[in-house]
């Protein structure tokens, strides 16, 4: 696609634009993905650490994997005083599929959990390329299988169940809404889909218009999915599990949130996913951010705009998780 | 386009359903658009109106017309303590482009002086089918134009001057945003496009999917583009500033928000509109509400759902006009 690329410094305000242009280039080096992950790893450690809700309680289980495969990591996140029932969400974190852990999203977990006093779980699944598709999903799944039978344990309105993730656990999120309908064993009620990684394809224009090194780009979302599908991305008959932009029947699918910048990579799949979903009678909420790109929100959390997505985004999942 | 028709009523929380299905089915049968005029006259009058809020001063102005053409009627609404120099908000009001008044948007406009301390201008542009285009956006442009050279007698700040409109309003608003970028006589800051109506192809799934006649759908939206375009809706050479859909530059155009229910018959070509402008380097906020149809906020402004979309409005409203 003869797509010019976007200029995205142009096209952030003052508050983002220091930050943007002080990053390195480019951030990631994809031929060498455990390399990257150590650097990213000392990158976090070098950071202020975050400091977190002090009501609110950490507590790492292991819980049993996919069959035949190793049991899965899943952090709890436990207000003080958890409502009886209560609702939870389960998150999934991001990182391209390739990077990231649950430990990254503490702050995130932790305050979701404080501020809207429900149960946060977060799994610690597998990452490609050493555990390729299924792994991931399946990990994610196992996960939320778990929860869903340990519900009566915590107490949970099997009625107040959402999932969420963002990026690579965004799109992990839609997966497994997706595998949870069509398995028929979970129930949730909610799906909050951060600017999602969902289409393996890379055909959309936006997906050719993100080249810059600063951010998640054609470059790393390329590298991504072919470390996810072992080499496949784009081919016939990858699984919607693993590209939910690959499948056909979106009808049954939990209400969703969908929020995401003009300057992401993901802003065209995420848009076709969110009425898609609403042409299958799904309502979903999709809020586009002008001057925001991938991760922006994390990036300067404490800009204007970055405040305002957050609390979009918490005020959604909170209308979500009410009683 | 072979779809299935969307069972809005299904798809509405209990808010808005009872409103819905006591709604006549008025929005069929457009053969005699007078009185069509005439039963939606009424129901808009039924329609619950905010009280028009203290200390709004309304005035109503004559600009000159097109050449040629009659003089248009702007009624200003100035809050008691409007600013020095003071953002202005140009508005149009919607119905189809074959319906409507100034008179019908005096609460709103008033509300909306009164709370972002704005000068609001609305015009009272001429009808189709009576009027076909151009003369309902040459109206609309001829009194921008007028508020734009009287901005100093109106204390009007030249770098706050937005415009905006919902349904046709919007549609108009967006054209009129066009022709003011290519006549280069007036600079805008902000579009506000409320659900706008931009496409007389009417090719769009959502264009197919309502066809409820309780709300504006694709026999009302046909009719009202044939008015306005004298029969030639979906012809080859409809002009971009009628059908700003049909436009193919949209650079260098203000800034824009657009909010659309997932049950309106503009959905597609409100987001269809809201990437395009940002692929062009917009700056473009786009929000979707599940659960909306068409004017619902307006036809049940007590329900949590349109208040949270009013608020929205209000405070893009507010970033792009007051900071």
């Amino acid at each position: 696609m003869d797509v010019a690329p976007i200029d995205i410094a142009s096209r952030l305000d003052d508050e983002h634009r220091p930050v943007f242009e002080g990053m390195p280039r480019p951030t990631r080096d994809w031929s060498d993905i455990p390399g990257t992950r150590e650097r990213m790893a000392e990158m976090r450690a070098s950071l202020p650490q975050p400091v977190l809700p002090a009501n609110v309680a950490i507590e790492d289980v292991t819980v049993p994997g996919p069959a035949g495969d190793p049991d899965v990591p899943v952090r709890l996140y436990r207000p003080e005083v958890l409502p009886q029932p209560a609702a939870a969400l389960y998150w999934i974190h991001g990182g391209g599929m390739v990077m990231g852990n649950v430990e990254m999203n503490d702050p995130y977990c932790a305050n979701v959990a404080d501020k809207l006093n429900v149960l946060v779980a977060s799994v610690e699944y597998r990452l490609a390329p050493e555990d390729p598709f299924p792994a991931p999903l399946e990990d994610c799944y196992a996960g939320l299988a778990w929860l869903w039978r340990s519900r009566e344990e915590f107490g949970l309105d099997p009625e107040r169940i959402a999932v969420g993730g963002a990026s690579a656990g965004g799109g992990l999120a839609a997966g497994v809404a997706l595998a949870a309908r069509d398995r028929g064993e979970v129930s949730l009620c909610y799906q909050l889909l951060v600017y999602p990684m969902l289409d393996d394809r890379n055909e959309t224009r936006s997906s050719y218009a993100v080249t810059d090194g600063r951010t998640w780009n054609r470059e790393s979302n390329d590298a991504g999915w072919n470390a996810y599908l072992s080499g496949n991305a784009g081919d016939d008959g990858v699984s919607p599990y693993a590209a939910p932009a690959r499948a056909t029947d979106l009808a049954g699918l939990p209400p969703a949130y969908i929020n995401v910048g003009d300057l992401d990579l993901f802003v065209d799949e995420d848009v076709a996913y969110a009425r898609a979903m609403a042409d299958a009678g799904v309502p979903v909420e999709l809020h586009v951010y002008p001057g925001a790109y991938h991760g922006s929100n994390g990036a300067v959390p404490t800009s204007v705009l970055s405040r305002r997505w957050a609390s979009d985004e918490l005020a959604a999942l909170g209308r979500a998780l009410a009683g | 386009m072979e779809v299935t028709p969307i069972d809005i009523a299904s798809r509405l929380d209990d808010e808005h359903l009872p409103v819905f299905e006591a709604v006549p089915q008025l929005f069929g049968d457009w053969s005699d658009i007078p009185t069509k005029r005439g039963q939606l006259d009424a129901l808009l009058e039924a329609m619950p109106l905010p009280d028009l809020p203290e200390g709004v001063t309304v005035e109503d102005r004559y600009a000159p017309g097109p050449e040629g053409d009659p003089d248009v009627m702007v009624r200003l609404y100035r809050p008691a303590n409007l600013p020095s120099p003071a953002p202005a908000y140009y508005y149009i009001h919607g119905g189809g482009m074959v319906l409507g008044d100034v008179a019908g948007s005096d609460a709103s406009c008033a509300n909306v002086a009164a709370e972002l301390n704005v000068l609001v201008a609305s015009v009272e542009y001429r009808l189709a089918p009576e009027h076909p285009f151009p003369a309902p956006l040459e109206d609309c442009y001829a009194g921008l134009v007028w508020l734009w050279r009287s901005r100093e007698e109106l204390g009007i700040d030249p770098d706050r001057v937005a415009i905006g409109g919902g349904s046709a309003g919007g549609g108009l608003a967006a054209g009129t945003a066009l022709a003011a970028r290519d006549r280069g006589e007036v600079p805008l800051c902000f579009q506000l496009l409320v659900f706008p109506m931009l496409d007389d192809r009417n090719i769009t799934r959502s264009s197919h999917t309502i066809t409820d006649g309780r709300t504006w759908n694709r026999e009302a939206n046909l009719a009202g583009w044939d008015a306005y375009l004298a029969g030639n809706s979906g012809g080859d050479d409809v002009s971009p500033y009628a059908a700003p859909a049909r436009a193919t530059d949209l650079s260098g155009l203000p800034p824009a928000y657009i909010n659309v229910g997932d049950l309106d018959l503009f959905v597609d070509e409100d987001v269809a509109y809201a990437r395009a402008m940002a692929d062009a380097g917009v700056p473009v906020e786009l929000h979707i509400y599940p659960g909306a149809y068409h004017a619902s906020p307006g036809f049940t402004p007590n329900a949590s759902l349109s208040k949270r979309w009013n608020a929205d409005e209000m405070a893009a409203l507010r970033r792009a006009l007051v900071g």
